[in-house]
């Protein structure tokens, strides 16, 4: 057991899978020499030479793609954007191929890879550093999204996203790479995906959140406990496909729900995840569902990103209404 | 004021440093962007460039010392002032500001009041979820100050219904006194009172009552009985007080009329649409006679038996039970010597009449047994006045003892 | 002198004019500069010199976001932009303030872009705003200048990337494009040798970045970026060529990056400080000054003003950017469309209301 980061918990997760799977390897720009601008793979060119962790030339479209190959061909490739910013213009790969071979060819070629990318802001970055697109990788058929936002999910997510048998996006709030630190096990251990986790058990009010807004939601629990609200608070961990038996059994239990995200408010995870909860628990809803959300802006620079980001304030305002009998 | 030169983040994911060297020393004169210090990171020794120009008051470490990032390491100032170590300055030795790797910007090294909380083994534990309620009804339950975790339902699945929520509303607990029947309001007896609240809450009641020597009306009635049967009609009294009373109201139209208080107006009907009280198993039914100023006696006594008895077979069209401009109410068929019938809402008036009864009176001093008929008129009095309203009756039963 | 049609990027020499020495090898390409203009070349090049390393120190004490050096490609930047019209539109990619700076952006708007103000890129200059996605810009200056074609203008365009930008799909695409359609533009590559820690050798397996124009059937030259002549030169003939609807030409200018790759990067990490070293003889401000030295137009009188000058200028500058107050709130809404939308104006009342009462 040791006490790291989430970046270490990853760099220690990819270490041990290449150590178990010799067709694991890692592509990307800056990932071998450099260990990756986050340092996320540093120490690993080292350790397993530079067929196994390869810097690629400049180009997303050609990571992304060449993975594609190289899954198909029986290797287990981890894909590294270097930000969430430069996904885009892998998406042909991504949407058209990525997610589609199995289906496209029946099974006869599938396509396991993991496309792993730092994401979200508040880091007072260049532009396009501070993406919280995840609404159109789990709009994609044929995509599963992955999303942890603590260094034991880290590890335990990434070794299920690179033994999964389908492409995986995971997404890592680079927000959090080193702000957090957990007690993580060394030996192995596996998180399903699929599997959300309730943080804190309550009974008022169910907030749900992913990555770089969980810190905000614990600040948002400690801070209504004490007035005696009791929040329940969920950390997804996956983002599809979505523990939805977790999410129901929670608001069937509270009566209330709060989902707070980075993205951009519009058909965002919190619409489909408001939607299903109304499907299922409308009956037991005593108030309706609210987002607390980024806006439908372009992510602002340094000087007005933290206008733009959900803190603690914003979601608690967003509890209220929900407690307003 | 002195200037504090802290540690600063040089993004490179540093969260502390060790002093190598110091290039100034306390007393210097600096120029801006003039390194300060040199400081090895677990990268690189870094250079640190001074911010301002002045003269070095205070440096704070020495050599080989590690700092973290966000301490103050010199304090910059006017020469000559007094480097005052304000407690500012010592909180600012912690160090809360730190660093981090990656290309772009600044990677937070603390999350600032977050505490994760400890794993528990992950188990999909059975949760109790509170009864299913229609938010329609949580509304109502909130209205009616219902507790809806005190009352269990009984729709679907535990679900809370209206009609639980209701029946938890009551303040009386009758079962406590014995044993109760609850019949559930719909249909026609939910509309009557419906109906009779709007009525008599609204409407100012007056009933005026008085008696009629009906011997005239008794031997008129007689007279047109052979004629009726030959038609087959059922002759009742009931036609003649009709015909008797649109004679009375086209002299005083206050009691055929509306009082539209929303429209700051009495509505004066030229119709005459003779509601007539029919008693159902189900309740109370007004069917109206339409235009009864136009039809004879005969017309109208069909109509009266066919009328109620599409009432009685809940076959009544709903045209029928409309557009009534003034009421008759037969309770004498029944019993009693006098009521007091509440007005229809949409009229200002309602006619009751009573069983004729053989009764003694003085007539020219001498007591005489004759068969006396009880009449009441209640009426609005928004529109109608007292004197108005007996003068209706006055002239409803001259009509009569003609 | 023409030498861009001739140029076989599979076998000649760069071109050289200007050597390490600050000797004129290559006499017939040096451009027509008196020595007034010369003595600005290096006023220019101290400039940079000495807003880069502010903005670098700025970061350091935290009061701007991250910065991206210019130092070593000095000549790039102001030899590819000084032979250009004021007209001409570029598009740069993120290492390029020396460009922008030189074709008329005021250096307080630089600041403020690196602060993180959007107000940073919004100018008169003819400068687009920066685009990060190394090489995704490049189609925007080929397209803008088919545009210029149709509309008979006679504004060129010059979009800039790094050696890894040219390993883009989005960058050969471009290309293509610019041959299919003759557009009057230039694509200017300022091959440094290092993309973030990617060196060269692991960017392409090509012996030049230039042969990649034959792909695209434009032609392609490569040329010592260190060297301002040479850079000035073959600008200005591509510019021409361009004017005179000849179309699109890629410049490979050899350099090298002395920086980190921002202020973020340690390329301690991935790069040999000696390397550094060894490279930095080469520099083009050096070998301008020893040139400058030899025509007896430099004296260190001249050098310390130029520095006073400078400082005081970039003093100002970033006093003014500082000043600047933050972009209000209400400002992230108001850009997305010309109008905003409905949902826009709600989310931004809803946003007021919560910073009013919070």
């Amino acid at each position: 057991m040791a006490l790291i980061t989430i970046a270490e918990a990853l760099n220690l997760a990819l270490r041990q899978e290449m150590e178990h799977d010799s067709r694991v390897m890692i592509l990307g720009e800056d990932v071998g020499v450099d260990g990756g601008v986050f340092r996320i793979t540093d120490g690993l060119i080292k350790k397993f030479g530079e067929n196994r962790v390869v810097d690629t030339p400049l180009a997303e479209a050609g990571i992304v793609g060449s993975a594609v190959g190289l899954a198909m061909a029986g290797m287990r490739p981890i894909a590294e954007i270097q930000f969430d910013g430069f996904v885009y213009p892998a998406f042909d790969q991504l949407i058209n191929h990525a997610a589609r071979m199995r289906t496209r060819s029946r099974g006869k070629f599938t396509c396991p890879i993991v496309v792993r990318f730092p994401y979200s802001g508040g880091v007072r970055a260049l532009e396009h550093h501070s993406e919280s697109m995840e609404a159109l990788y789990i709009h994609t058929p044929g995509l599963k999204v992955v999303c942890p936002s603590t260094p034991y999910d880290a590890k335990g997510l990434m070794i299920s996203a690179i033994r999964d048998p389908d492409p995986v996006i995971f997404m890592e709030p680079k927000r959090l790479y080193r702000s957090l630190k957990e007690d993580v096990p060394e030996e192995e251990y596996l998180i399903p995906l699929g599997k959300a986790r309730v943080m804190i058990e309550g009974s008022d009010v169910t907030v749900i959140g992913w990555g770089s807004m969980v810190p905000v939601m614990l600040k948002a629990q400690s801070a209504l406990a004490q007035e005696n609200i009791s929040l329940e608070v969920i950390d997804l961990r996956t983002l599809s496909p979505l523990d939805t038996e977790t999410i129901l059994a929670s608001v069937q239990k509270t009566g209330r729900a709060v989902i707070v995200q980075e993205a951009p408010q519009t058909c965002g995870l919190a619409s489909e995840i408001s939607m299903i909860i109304m499907e299922h628990a409308l009956f037991n809803l005593k108030a309706p569902v609210v987002r607390v959300s980024g806006f439908d802006v372009i992510p602002p620079l340094l000087k007005t990103e933290d206008f733009n980001i959900p803190n603690e304030k914003r979601l608690i305002a967003g509890i209220r209404k929900t407690l307003i009998s | 004021m002195a200037f504090e030169f802290k540690f600063p983040d040089v993004g490179e994911g540093i969260h502390e440093g060790e002093i190598v060297h110091w290039r100034v020393k306390v007393g210097d004169t600096v120029k801006e962007d003039q390194p300060l210090v040199e400081v090895e990171t677990a990268k690189a020794i870094v250079e640190l460039p001074s911010p301002k120009a002045g003269t070095v008051l205070a440096i704070f470490g020495k050599e080989g010392d590690n700092i973290k990032v966000g301490v103050t390491l010199v304090l910059i100032g006017e020469k000559g002032e007094k480097a005052t170590l304000t407690s500012q300055l010592v909180e600012n030795q912690k160090g809360p500001e730190q660093a981090s790797p990656g290309v772009i910007g600044r990677i937070p090294t603390e999350e600032k009041g977050v505490v994760l909380p400890s794993r528990k083994p992950e188990t999909s534990a059975a949760k109790a979820a509170s009864a299913p309620v229609l938010p329609a009804t949580r509304k109502l339950a909130a209205d009616l100050k219902v507790d809806l975790t005190k009352i269990s339902g009984t729709g679907a699945g535990g679900q809370i219904t209206e009609e639980d929520v209701r029946k938890n509303s009551n303040q009386f607990h009758f079962e406590k006194y014995g044993t109760v029947e609850n019949l559930p309001l719909h249909g026609v007896r939910k509309a009557i009172a419906e109906h009779m609240v709007k009525s008599k809450s609204e409407i100012p009641h007056v009933t005026h009552m008085d008696e009629l020597d009906a011997s005239a009306l008794v031997k008129l009635r007689e007279s047109k009985k052979a004629e009726a049967a030959k038609k087959g009609i059922k002759l009742t009294y009931l036609p003649f007080i009709i015909k008797a009373a649109i004679e009375s109201l086209k002299k005083h139209p206050g009691l055929n009329a509306f009082f539209d208080g929303a429209g700051n107006q009495i509505v004066y009907k030229k119709y005459y649409n003779i509601a007539i009280a029919v008693d159902t198993p189900e309740g109370l039914m007004l069917p109206v006679i339409k235009d009864a100023d136009k039809k004879d006696i005969f017309e109208i006594a069909k109509e009266i038996v066919d009328l109620a008895a599409k009432c009685r077979d809940r076959k009544i069209d709903l045209k029928d039970l409309q557009g009534g401009s003034f009421s008759i109410t037969n309770i004498g068929s029944v019993g009693g010597i006098m009521a007091t019938p509440i007005i229809s809402y949409g009229q200002t008036a309602n006619l009751g009449l009573y069983r004729i009864k053989e009764k003694p009176i003085a007539i020219d001093g001498k007591v005489e047994i004759r068969p006396i008929l009880s009449l009441t008129i209640t009426y609005d009095h928004r529109v109608v006045d007292g004197a108005e309203g007996a003068r209706f009756m006055n002239d409803l039963m001259a009509e009569l003892l003609k | 002198m023409q030498i861009i049609e001739s140029f076989n990027p599979l076998k000649d020499e760069m071109i050289k004019v200007l050597n390490e020495h600050g000797e004129i090898v290559r006499p017939e390409l040096v451009p027509n500069w008196d020595d007034k203009k010369l003595r600005e070349i290096y006023e220019l090049m101290i400039f940079i010199q000495t807003f880069d390393k502010k903005l670098i120190s700025l970061q350091r004490q935290g009061r701007c976001g991250t910065y991206v050096s210019v130092e070593g490609q000095e000549a790039c930047q102001i030899g590819s932009t000084t032979v250009l019209e004021k007209t001409d539109l570029l598009f740069p990619s993120f290492r390029e303030s020396g460009v922008a700076y030189v074709h008329g952006v005021p250096l307080e708007k630089i600041c403020l872009y690196w602060m993180g103000n959007e107000w940073g890129s919004n100018f008169e200059a003819n400068v687009a705003p920066v685009s990060i996605p190394v090489g995704s810009q490049a189609i925007h200056a080929v397209g803008y200048a088919w545009a210029n074609k149709l509309q008979k203008k006679s504004a060129i365009t010059v979009s800039y990337f790094g050696d890894g930008g040219t390993s883009t799909g989005d960058f050969y695409e471009a290309m293509n494009f610019a041959g299919v359609f003759k557009v009057p533009t230039i694509l200017f590559c300022q091959n440094n040798q290092w993309a973030i820690s990617t060196p060269r050798s692991k960017q392409s397996a090509t012996k030049t970045l230039a042969q990649k124009a034959i792909a695209a059937g434009i032609p392609g030259i490569q040329v010592d970026g260190n060297d301002i002549f040479a850079v000035a030169a073959v600008m200005a003939e591509a510019a021409d060529r361009a004017r005179k609807g000849l179309g699109a030409t890629f410049i490979e200018a050899v350099t090298y990056r002395l920086a980190n790759h921002t202020t973020s990067d340690d390329s301690t990490k991935y790069r040999d400080p000696k390397e550094v070293e060894k490279m930095r003889p080469f520099n083009p401000v050096l070998r301008y000054k020893l040139f400058l030295q030899k025509k007896k137009l430099w004296t260190e009188d001249f050098e310390k003003e130029l520095t006073e000058k400078a400082e005081a200028a970039v003093k100002i500058a970033v006093e003014k950017a500082e000043k600047t107050p933050p972009p209000e709130p209400n400002e992230m809404f108001d850009y997305v469309f010309e109008k905003p939308t409905q949902t826009l104006e709600d989310e931004k009342q809803s946003l007021l209301n919560f910073l009013k009462n919070s």
